[in-house]
């Protein structure tokens, strides 16, 4: 495609799918063969408006933060492989968007990660959670208690209190401790 | 004066002032000079302009300030363990051009860089002040809607600033800065009463986002002049940004500043992560596309802002602060815009209340 046709089939995308105007800058804004692989990219499967607004996002970012272009990005393996991989379209485009996010937030993933796997380790019962902050935003833990009964209640609460020490290192990871 | 300006506009009110006669004095005929009758009108966005903010630093605009000047720091909040500074808006805006700069959201209506003919005017207010507390002590700065010493050279306002703070006891002027433009300072006795601080980043923060600021070795090194000629200093770690190798570069920017400053001759540090509300990150990554600091692992926020996540950012400032507890002096710390659970996680202790830290802070 020529630029012209690519900015041209960028816009008709943009105006069917109403993306943002900020978005649509963002990906004009784009070298050609990065403006271009998006194109591709969104209609192979079939990106919905906030699917490709995200997209925008962490490609751009990508770009800066990696000194490297979103073509690049959505040549590389794994990127290639989810578009011709198996699986619906919306499953792609869902696996497309995590891969590029654990680009963009490799330290983020990584962290989030662990402390799953913490959790997992306290081996709570089913009725009792321990919940992370979205997006690890903040310092705060949210414990969950379900129960139905009083013997239910007094057994979680047991079941909490042996697994004090590990919430509490989870606590201490969140907050940075080394 | 190290900055370019375009022109230099002047309301007509204030075209017999002294700051306007000092500023034509030290300027000359170098720099286009144009009375405005409307102020309120020169200070808005210039039609036209593909960067309204960034033509808004070049462009000088010398009127009498009509709101107070003196309030809160408008980064404070109920929410956030404070510091209790005040500040004195005797300028807005700034010739520097920091990529993560809060003002680029904050002036986006009135970027002009205008500076207060009236600004004596403020020291009434600070007057009033303390006569309506007596027997507290105040931090008193002119460094949030402004650089502090960005054009001193040519406005020669600190003078008066210094002659005034250093004649009370109860008072701390705190002087802001990302320049090393402190020669107006030297001639001057603060007899204490006057600090001098700086905003600190590593060299690869400086080069990427500090535009037309000082670089962080000159910095320091004004930080040693003005020590050696009385003054009290002090460093903003702020914004710190989480980038790859920052744990390194902020922990041997560190060693570099206490090589020159000795620990005991801080009077006191603080930390603030990088934070944008999604509108000045906007802001920002459209009028600095290519700055990879603004692209950190950067999160919306339970405050509404993009901040580092919690544990990367919490992390920096667990090693900053413990770096500085090995320096040997108890430095009086804070950080700022954080919630008071940050502050016990960082300093092991809870914070003390605005009112408080901004007491101590005054007093050191």
């Amino acid at each position: 495609m020529t630029i012209n046709a690519t900015d041209a089939a960028i816009r008709a995308l943009a105006a069917e799918k109403r993306l943002p105007q900020v978005h649509l800058e963002r990906w004009l804004a784009m070298d050609a063969d990065s403006s271009s692989a998006l194109i591709s990219i969104a209609h192979t499967l079939k990106l919905r408006t906030g699917q490709l607004a995200t997209a925008i996002e962490l490609l751009d970012e990508i770009a800066v933060r990696e000194k490297t272009s979103a073509a690049r990005v959505l040549g590389g393996p794994r990127a290639r492989a989810i578009v011709d991989g198996g699986g619906s379209a919306p499953e792609r485009a869902r696996a497309m968007l995590e891969h590029l996010r654990l680009i963009r937030f490799p330290e983020l993933v990584r962290t989030r990660a662990a402390l799953d796997a913490d959790i997992k380790a306290l081996n709570l019962p089913g009725g009792a959670q321990v919940v992370l902050p979205s997006e690890l935003a903040s310092d705060e833990v949210t414990v969950t208690l379900r129960f139905r009964n009083a013997g239910e209640f007094e057994r979680m609460l047991a079941r909490l209190n042996d697994a004090k020490l590990g919430i509490s290192a989870i606590l201490d990871k969140l907050g940075g401790k080394e | 004066m190290n900055f370019d300006l375009d022109e230099i506009l002047i309301e007509r009110e204030s075209r017999e002032s002294a700051l306007a006669t000092r500023i034509g004095g030290a300027l000359g005929d170098h720099i286009p000079v144009i009375e405005v009758d409307d102020a309120r009108a020169a200070a808005r966005p210039r039609p036209g302009d593909r960067d309204p903010f960034g033509a808004g630093k070049r462009r000088m605009l010398i009127v009498r300030r009509k709101s107070p000047f003196l309030m809160a720091c408008p980064a404070g909040s109920s929410r956030f363990a404070c510091c209790g500074y005040l500040v004195l808006t005797i300028a807005s805006n700034c010739p520097m051009d920091c990529s993560y700069c809060f003002l680029q959201e904050y002036l986006a209506d009135n970027p002009v860089f205008q500076i207060f003919s009236n600004y004596t005017d403020a020291l009434d207010e600070v007057d009033r002040m303390i006569a309506s507390a007596p027997g507290r002590s105040f931090r008193v700065g002119t460094g949030e809607l402004a650089d502090s010493l960005a054009f001193d050279s040519i406005t020669a306002m600190s003078h008066d600033l210094v002659e005034y703070f250093s004649a009370r006891p109860n008072l701390t002027l705190e002087l802001k800065t990302k320049t090393d433009e402190v020669d107006t300072l030297l001639a001057l006795d603060p007899r204490g009463r006057v600090l001098v601080s700086w905003s600190l980043s590593p060299e690869a923060v400086f080069l990427s986002s500090e535009h037309r600021s000082a670089a962080p070795a000159a910095r320091i090194a004004a930080a040693r002049r003005v020590l050696e000629a009385g003054y009290r200093v002090a460093f903003h770690f702020d914004p710190i940004i989480a980038y790859p190798s920052a744990a390194r570069d902020y922990l041997e920017l560190i060693d570099t500043l206490l090589d020159s400053i000795p620990a005991k001759d801080i009077s006191f540090v603080s930390m603030g992560g990088l934070r944008m509300t999604p509108t000045l990150k906007s802001a920002a990554r459209r009028r600095h596309p290519d700055d990879a600091m603004l692209c950190g692992e950067d999160v919306l926020a339970p405050d509404g802002r993009y901040r580092s996540f919690a544990p990367l950012r919490l992390r920096l400032y667990r090693q900053l602060a413990a770096k500085f507890r090995k320096a040997g002096a108890e430095i009086p710390s804070y950080l700022c815009m954080e919630v008071p659970s940050v502050h016990e996680k960082v300093f092991g202790a809870t914070p003390p209340r605005p009112a408080t830290i901004g007491e101590r802070l005054a007093t050191i």
